[in-house]
């Protein structure tokens, strides 16, 4: 062993340290150049590469506002039901399906993978034009609702696997002692899928946190934007208006509870991403 | 019992309403929009049957975006397949700080496309884009990066690629760590050599692997939009437009709702008629080990 360690040691060529340092600048520069423009003054149009001469602290302070607080809270609001509905309800479809051994079942990786293959845009004229007809036009739960769709089928997917490997025996004594099927889903099942459940949920709020598509055309009204649309604004205004300082301070504060969550629960999301993607 | 059954199959209720609601009505409107003459807002809307796929075909900017299209989705697809699986197998490797590079790799996709291409529209500028900066520094002369739509095109290409490097890369790790150590150490004492290793026994081992990546960066490709509409807004003149985003100008911009429900219908089939034989094909390669 000792042997091994050692002759690997020695022959661990040079261009190894090239690529993680190259890999280390191309995934690096974009932050770099992000945080860089938001600490600078408005007149500074030197080369986005250099360091700002001066660190200017309230591009971030003046962001803070009140539209601000409160796109965030529409995302936040948006995304904690989201994840709430989708996860309920594809767990407990994905109980159904499994349990009650329907055909829908054994076809269901297809009809995801079709699903998936719809594109959103695709949507876009049938979506819109029926929620202008049942008037969710600036309504967040038109939003959630809409996303929830969008991630039901795989959701459902997800927990069909797992609840396969659980062993049948488990609802039969549930049913035994007289558990409903609502209450064998709730108390016997989900309990085991704790994990699955968390690294679901990330991933559901990721995306609620990111989507673009739909609000950017259902939310009109300024005090329904997103995070998301707030940055828009922003940088659309910094190209009129020209302070792209703060819109670059606003990219940077919205960005920034998605990269904590990252940087926490990291494991979880690329398991989690292993698991959406592999069938 | 079967009373207990059909109760099961109840839980399924709550999603399956809001499928129907949010997704297949839309789906269904969507369809039989492509047959009207309609802008989108007017109550009144004209059956036209099907003169609006008729005017599909002989469409300039649909052909193009179509293109572009497939551009987008094989370009990103090969890109990412290539160099995530040299990046599973360079991380895969011990050496100290290999979780950090992993996790760095990851990271843009936690990023909303949309943002990212605005973030990268700083770097593709002719003027003060970083870019250029840098081939400054080099002393090189600066590039009109999005001066013709396949340029654009490119740029669009390598950005979505860069962005979801980190997709395939821990795809084909996990394949990678899926391989029984015992293959590889009796063909090291066999004396095969590195390719050999990874041509004969790692890559026929990841067939499984290759399959999920490129079905998904194949239809994530084709589906792309946001990146698109921050990073050259369709430009120029629209040369650089994907389906997806050409839907969303004939839409909101030329108010064209049928035609934009036909492009739509005419994208979904492209897709179905790409991805599922190449999904049929690739599944049945999958080796048994």
């Amino acid at each position: 062993m000792d042997i091994k360690k050692k002759k690997k040691k020695i022959t661990t060529p040079i261009w190894r340290y090239f690529i993680f340092i190259a890999l280390i600048i191309v995934y690096i520069l974009p932050m770099y150049v992000l945080i860089n423009m938001s600490l600078r003054e408005v007149t500074d149009i030197r080369s986005r590469l250099y360091p700002p001469i001066e660190i200017k602290w309230d591009n971030y302070s003046e962001v803070l506002n009140k539209s601000f607080f409160n796109s965030l809270k529409n995302s936040a609001f948006i995304m904690v039901w989201t994840v709430i509905v989708e996860i309920l309800f594809g767990s407990m479809a994905a109980y159904g399906l499994v349990r009650s051994k329907s055909k829908v079942a054994e076809r269901f990786a297809s009809i995801n993978l079709g699903i998936m293959m719809i594109p959103g845009l695709a949507l876009l004229v049938g979506t819109y034009s029926l929620m202008v007809r049942v008037n969710l036009v600036n309504s967040l739960w038109g939003i959630i609702f809409l996303s929830a769709a969008g991630g039901l089928p795989a959701t459902t997917f997800m927990y069909m696997n797992y609840i396969k490997s659980i062993p049948i025996a488990l609802d039969e004594a549930a049913v035994i002692d007289g558990a409903s099927v609502f209450r064998t889903y709730i108390s016997i099942i989900m309990p085991q899928l704790k994990a699955v459940t968390v690294t679901r949920m990330i991933m559901t709020a990721i995306g609620s946190w990111n989507n673009y598509l739909m609000p950017v055309f259902l939310l009109q009204k300024k005090s329904k934007h997103t995070i998301i649309l707030l940055i828009k604004s922003a940088f659309d205004s910094a190209g009129s208006v020209g302070n792209l300082p703060q819109a670059a301070a606003t990219c940077a504060l919205g960005l920034l509870p998605i990269i904590i969550l990252y940087i926490f629960a990291q494991r979880y999301i690329i398991e989690g991403q292993i698991d959406s993607a592999v069938k | 019992m079967e009373k207990r059954k059909r109760a099961t199959l109840y839980m399924c209720i709550p999603a399956l309403l809001i499928i129907v609601f949010f997704m297949a009505f839309p789906l269904i409107n969507g369809i039989s929009v492509s047959f009207y003459k309609w802008n989108g807002y007017s109550q009144t809307k004209k059956f036209i049957g099907f003169e609006n796929y008729i005017t599909l075909l002989t469409d300039p900017v649909f052909w193009r975006s179509l293109a572009n299209t497939l551009l987008y989705g094989f370009g990103s697809t090969l890109l990412q397949n290539v160099f995530g699986l040299l990046i599973a197998l360079y991380v895969n490797s011990k050496f100290r700080g290999r979780n950090f590079i992993r996790a760095l790799v990851y990271m843009p996709i936690m990023i909303s496309g949309f943002i990212m291409g605005q973030i990268l529209y700083y770097f593709f500028q002719y003027d003060g884009g970083v870019m250029n900066d840098l081939l400054g520094i080099l002393s090189f002369a600066p590039v009109y990066w999005m001066e013709t739509g396949l340029r654009a095109a490119l740029v669009i290409t390598l950005v979505n690629s860069w962005q979801y490097l980190g997709l395939c890369m821990v795809i084909y790790l996990a394949g990678l760590q899926n391989i029984p150590m015992m293959y590889i150490e009796a063909a090291r004492i066999d004396g095969v050599n590195r390719f050999q290793e990874f041509f004969k026994i790692k890559l026929p081992m990841l067939m499984s692997s290759i399959t999920t990546a490129v079905i998904t960066n194949l239809i994530g490709g084709f589906k792309l939009y946001e990146v698109i509409v921050s990073l050259s807004g369709g430009g120029p003149n629209r040369k650089s437009l994907s389906l997806s985003y050409n839907i969303q100008l004939l839409y909101f911009n030329d108010e064209k709702a049928g035609y934009a429900s036909a492009v739509g219908v005419a994208l979904f089939f492209m897709i179905f008629i790409i991805s599922w034989p190449i999904n049929k094909y690739l599944v049945s390669k999958v080796e048994e080990y």
